[in-house]
């Protein structure tokens, strides 16, 4: 009861934040009745998606400050969970996307393991190590489709347990209450006991395990939220694509994409993987079909993007969120 | 006898591989940061030599003081354009500043070269091979390994038996005291970059010979230097030159073992594999790697 009354407290934010959460969260509900084109709308599926791998990985990265650039795989364990047992066993998506994030929390707690008697650059290095094994097995494996991937059987009509339609406003929606979902369970995580904990041992490790505090475990319980987080993603990525491969779903590009938005909005923030997804997504989108449709400049749009990291981890490794912070103390 | 043969063109592979570990590790050593974009030197260093080979019609192997000098510049450039300022922030800044000008360099080929795979298709060593008894080795694999080799002998003699050298290794052992005693730290770190962006560049030469060379092409090589540097512990010179050699045997013995067994699972496809599996396994067990020499 406690722990509901927490996700759904916002009080200890400001009152423009709260104001501007609210402006928002009434722009995104009337969002598809705008009469945007439907490119822009899956833009914002793809915003929304993005922020919710962003804040699961805030969880690990932002608040427990572990550089973990693999997580991908765990969005390349939900989507073949929900394909594989889709086109095998007809599951629906409802059953099968849970399974996923279960699996996901497994395979978590035994990477997570091994993982977390290491630290810093090892950690980062070996993160991106055990997602480029799992995306190899999965390119070489024939059963689950190998480097052609699975196509998701097509339903004709609108199918709310496969969740399959026509439209994109439908999956907006569900991605929409997946969003807001992650939301209060994040506003009720901060300030969980592991929420401090972690924060703790962001700051100082030693003195944290002085006071009793089991870094490691925390670590690896805050690691396999964040996958099952990412998991759920996952699970979502393989019903609106219909057509998941490893290249799409495993690779190490979409890993540092979520930890990459979350640090350009800060980390470790509630707001920040919203405002990076808010940010770089469109960005992305935009300047890839603007730039990416002439001839000759192709990869431009990523060296701006490029650019972009560069001098934002040089100058302000807060994040947006810091730079915002920062004149407001002024 | 196949074993004998793999063991023997691992270690040509691997020699390539430890000069490509080497930039790596150095410049973890001196000031604790990876560089995520070194595959990418190594990517510019192959572009660089096949670009002038091509255009200036002259052997790919007397391009690599091109090479050489384009990677220092670069480790040079990117040392005082974006590290210097990296070196503020916190470890996860570090991590994405030299991520962002990995992707930079990567998307920048593409921009200028396109996707094309290239190689290098004339030269005065390619396509003839070496017979040494029973044993046929590629000239210009030959050629590689030995180059590498003097390579990591001239950066192994700078480091250990001249003042800059060990300069250089105060600093990586303890920047304040190093600069009490009158070091410029600052130029120490440039050093370093330079030294890495020179040998990475020069690897880069060598591999062009018999390697597709296209913008991607980094990231094989620097999970794999990752590898070397992991296993011979980091900052380790000793150890990235033993691991990359270790690594080339590995990556070539692997497949056969495979093909011995008689398993799919073992296959050529995941001989690099093996390697990032590899990394976890020694880092996981063996944090100081064979032989580390800090902490």
């Amino acid at each position: 009861m406690e722990a509901l009354r927490d996700a759904f407290d916002f009080r200890d934010f400001s009152k423009t934040e709260r104001i501007v959460f609210g402006l928002f969260t009434l722009v995104l509900l009337v969002f598809p009745w705008l009469g945007t084109g439907s490119f822009v709308k899956v833009v914002a599926i793809q915003f929304l998606l993005f922020s919710l791998f962003g804040m699961g990985w805030n969880t690990i990265g932002g608040y427990g400050g572990q550089v973990e650039l693999g997580k991908a795989q765990y969005v390349g364990i939900g989507a073949y969970t929900v394909a594989l047992t889709m086109v095998w066993w007809k599951i629906p998506f409802w059953i099968s996307m849970p399974i996923g994030v279960l699996v996901a929390i497994g395979y978590s707690f035994i990477i997570g393991y091994p993982l977390f008697r290491l630290k810093g650059h090892y950690f980062a290095i070996a993160t991106i190590c055990t997602s480029l094994v799992l995306q190899d097995i999965f390119i070489n494996w024939k059963l689950v489709g190998a480097a052609k991937g699975i196509e998701l059987p097509i339903h004709g009509h609108p199918d709310f347990l496969y969740m399959q339609f026509k439209s994109d406003t439908y999956y907006f929606y569900f991605i929409m209450a997946l969003f807001y979902t992650a939301i209060f369970y994040m506003n009720w995580f901060r300030k969980s006991k592991l929420g401090y904990q972690l924060r703790m041992i962001k700051d100082d490790e030693e003195a944290a395990e002085s006071l009793g505090i089991d870094a490691r475990w925390c670590k690896i319980k805050a690691y396999s939220i964040a996958s099952a987080f990412v998991a759920v993603g996952g699970g979502f990525l393989a019903v609106y694509n219909l057509y998941i491969d490893p290249y799409s779903v495993m690779d190490l590009d979409l890993s540092i994409k979520i930890a990459l938005m979350a640090m350009l909005g800060g980390a470790g923030s509630m707001w920040g993987p919203i405002i990076g997804a808010a940010f770089l997504v469109p960005l992305d989108r935009f300047l890839g079909s603007w730039l990416g449709g002439q001839k000759g400049l192709t990869g431009v749009d990523f060296m701006i993007y490029a650019a972009l990291i560069m001098i934002v981890s040089a100058y302000q490794p807060r994040g947006i969120w810091g730079i915002i912070e920062q004149f407001r103390r002024k | 006898m196949i074993v004998i043969d793999a063991i023997l063109q691992g270690i040509l592979m691997g020699l390539l591989f430890a000069l490509v570990a080497l930039g790596l590790t150095i410049i973890f050593g001196v000031m604790d940061i990876v560089n995520f974009a070194h595959g990418e030197f190594l990517m510019i260093g192959m572009y660089t030599a096949y670009w002038t080979s091509l255009l200036l019609h002259i052997d790919p192997l007397i391009t690599l003081p091109a090479s050489a000098a384009v990677g220092m510049l670069l480790g040079m450039a990117s040392y005082y354009c974006l590290v210097r300022y990296l070196l503020r922030g916190p470890m996860i800044a570090q991590l994405f500043g030299t991520f962002g000008l990995m992707l930079f360099l990567r998307y920048l080929a593409q921009f200028l070269f396109g996707t094309d795979y290239r190689i290098v298709q004339k030269g005065l060593l390619v396509g003839k091979t070496l017979s040494l008894g029973p044993f046929r080795f590629d000239w210009t694999k030959t050629a590689a390994a030995m180059l590498s080799l003097l390579a990591f002998g001239i950066v192994y003699y700078l480091l250990h038996h001249t003042k800059l050298g060990k300069a250089l290794r105060a600093t990586a052992l303890n920047k304040e005291a190093a600069s009490y005693m009158g070091i410029r730290t600052e130029r120490m770190n440039a050093l370093a970059w330079a030294i890495g962006g020179g040998t990475v560049g020069v690897a880069g030469g060598l591999l062009v010979n018999f390697w597709y060379v296209y913008p991607t092409v980094g990231l094989l090589f620097v999970m794999i230097a990752f590898a070397s540097v992991a296993l011979g512990g980091f900052g380790s010179i000793q150890g990235a030159f033993f691991a990359g050699v270790l690594i080339g045997v590995i990556e070539m013995l692997f497949p056969i073992f495979g093909h011995l067994i008689g398993s799919d699972f073992l296959g050529p496809h995941f001989k690099f594999t093996v390697v990032y599996f590899a990394y976890f396994v020694i880092v996981v067990l063996k944090p100081q790697g064979l032989f580390g020499w800090k902490r």
